[in-house]
């Protein structure tokens, strides 16, 4: 379900820590299309992160330019939270509110940003919670969840705001061996009703089966960039072929 | 040394002579209220400017963080006593309370308020420092959470970051209580017919010079040490309710 409607473009994005003695992104760039499922991997410290979270600005780039629809993120004169509205995150340990139930951390947002009434809000959430098969979980508080109950809550959260794209990092990472499927499940099925996705994953596995596209990071550059195919099976790159080697 | 030599014509009994307890009871359990209100109301009028305190500590911005932090260090680095006097003899030297004004008919408002805003102004400056722990306490990743949805900065603070800093404060904020209980016999010194005051008063006009600081010194620990053990008890208990 790729488009070629651009949603994304990262143009040569550095990012440094402690004033340069970290470079953590050596000038990345990257254009993710609507309906395109983006697969990022590579060792860790690579960048990753990193890049995944400068795409909503969690991270501020040192220098470079990050367009989302056509607007410029890292201008100064952006209102950044009307952007993250249509961004998904789901993070590699949940982020749930553990101060509030399943359903309140669902309807918080939409509610206070006034982009739903409470009823649209609940009625959105018991739809997208029964899809999940947690409609029973909606007045329980995250810490009598499951890691993969959790990890499903916080992306029907994300869901819950309708973003445009979702960004992924490590979403099953954090997560028990027998409890990494189910959230690898639901992420294939967003992906089949076209969701547009950036994923930082460890699980080759699902990167080649669901990803239109993988990218392979080190030293904070993007080294290959390739169909899972192609990258997997004739890897270019010596420092991907030694990291396929290490992981598959 | 024997007991005279350390303590000259004292006897042991004049540690409990409280034979004045009967006449002056009831002033002292009144000064016991007014050292309870005293605290409890110092204590509460700092959290709103403590928390403003603590946000101005956390921000990015220099003028504001300096500010925060110029005030909190003042009220740390001086005696109580001084801000007191300051406040007292200062502040409220020019803003005049109408001397009749009266709470429950015993404590006058032009003494009890110079008192409570010294307290309070002073409490703000550690209550601050027990908000920015509570604050930085709460993982960042609820606040990553929160902006990634599109909440604002203060949002976030508001609906994510500050309710669960204010549970993990709470035991804090209640042991702060606890020292304004002690701390505030200070208004004594002004006049203020707390406690401490109260037990000055009747030694004064009973010639019972020792017992009634005795009685005082009772009482502030019998409130002060059960609410300290009862603190601790609902602290361990939270953080054993955390680990779920
Ligand atoms: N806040 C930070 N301060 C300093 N260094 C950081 C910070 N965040 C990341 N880094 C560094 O940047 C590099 C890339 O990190 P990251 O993007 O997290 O890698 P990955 O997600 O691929 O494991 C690492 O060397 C890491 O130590
Ligand atoms: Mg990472």
């Amino acid at each position: 379900m790729v488009t070629n409607d651009e949603l994304i473009r990262v143009v040569d994005v550095k990012k440094e820590y402690n004033h340069g003695e970290i470079k953590a992104l050596n000038g990345c760039s990257l254009t993710v299309h609507k309906g395109e499922v983006v697969a990022m991997c590579g060792p860790s410290g690579s960048g990753k992160s990193t890049l995944l979270r400068c795409l909503n600005m969690l991270e501020v780039p040192t220098s470079g330019h990050i367009y989302f629809d056509g607007v410029d993120l890292a201008d100064k004169n952006v209102d950044i939270n009307l952007h993250r509205r249509k961004m998904g995150m789901v993070f590699q340990h949940f982020n749930l509110f553990p101060h509030k139930t399943v359903m309140q951390n669902i309807t918080l947002a939409p509610v206070y940003l006034k982009l739903k009434t409470k009823e649209e809000a609940r009625k959105k959430g018991e739809e997208l919670l029964k899809r999940i098969g947690l409609s029973n979980k909606a007045n329980e508080y995250p810490n009598m969840l499951s890691g993969g109950q959790k990890q499903r809550i916080a992306i029907v959260r994300a869901l819950a705001m309708e973003p445009e794209v979702m960004l992924f990092d490590e979403p099953t990472s954090a997560l028990d061996p027998e409890m990494v499927n189910e959230v690898l499940d639901l992420m294939r099925d967003l992906a089949k009703a076209g969701m547009t996705m950036v994923v930082v994953t460890h699980e080759m596995g699902f990167a080649r089966e669901v990803a239109d596209r993988v990218i392979f990071m080190d030293g904070g550059q993007i080294l290959e960039e390739n169909t899972p195919d192609l990258l997997f099976d004739s890897p270019q790159h010596p420092r991907l072929k030694d990291f396929l080697s290490k992981v598959l | 040394m024997d007991w005279e030599g350390i303590f000259g014509n004292l006897s042991p009994a004049s540690f409990f002579n409280f034979s004045f307890l009967g006449e002056y009871g009831k002033y002292l359990l009144q000064a016991i209220g007014y050292t309870l209100l005293l605290a409890v109301v110092s204590v509460l009028l700092a959290i709103l400017p403590a928390l403003l305190l603590a946000i101005m500590r956390l921000s990015k911005n220099k003028l504001v963080k300096g500010i925060s932090g110029a005030y909190i260090a003042l009220f740390r680095s001086t005696p109580l006593l001084v801000q007191l006097s300051i406040i007292y003899f200062g502040l409220f030297g020019a803003v005049r309370i109408p001397n009749n004004w009266q709470l429950f008919g015993f404590i006058p408002m032009s003494r009890f308020i110079p008192g409570v805003v010294a307290l309070a102004l002073n409490s703000s400056a550690y209550v601050a420092e027990i908000f920015r722990g509570g604050i930085l306490a709460v993982d960042i990743g609820q606040t990553e959470a929160a902006r990634s949805l599109g909440l604002p900065a203060w949002a976030s603070m508001k609906l994510v970051v500050l309710p669960q800093a204010i549970k993990n404060v709470l035991p804090a904020l209640a042991n702060e209580i606890v020292t304004m209980v002690k701390e505030s016999s200070i208004c004594s010194t002004l006049g203020m017919a707390e406690l401490m005051f109260a037990a000055k008063t009747v030694a004064g006009a009973t010639y019972i010079t020792l017992a009634p600081y005795t009685v005082a010194a009772l009482i502030y620990f019998c409130i002060n040490y059960p609410a300290s053990k009862a603190i601790e008890a609902v602290e361990r208990r939270m953080r054993r309710g955390d680990k779920r």
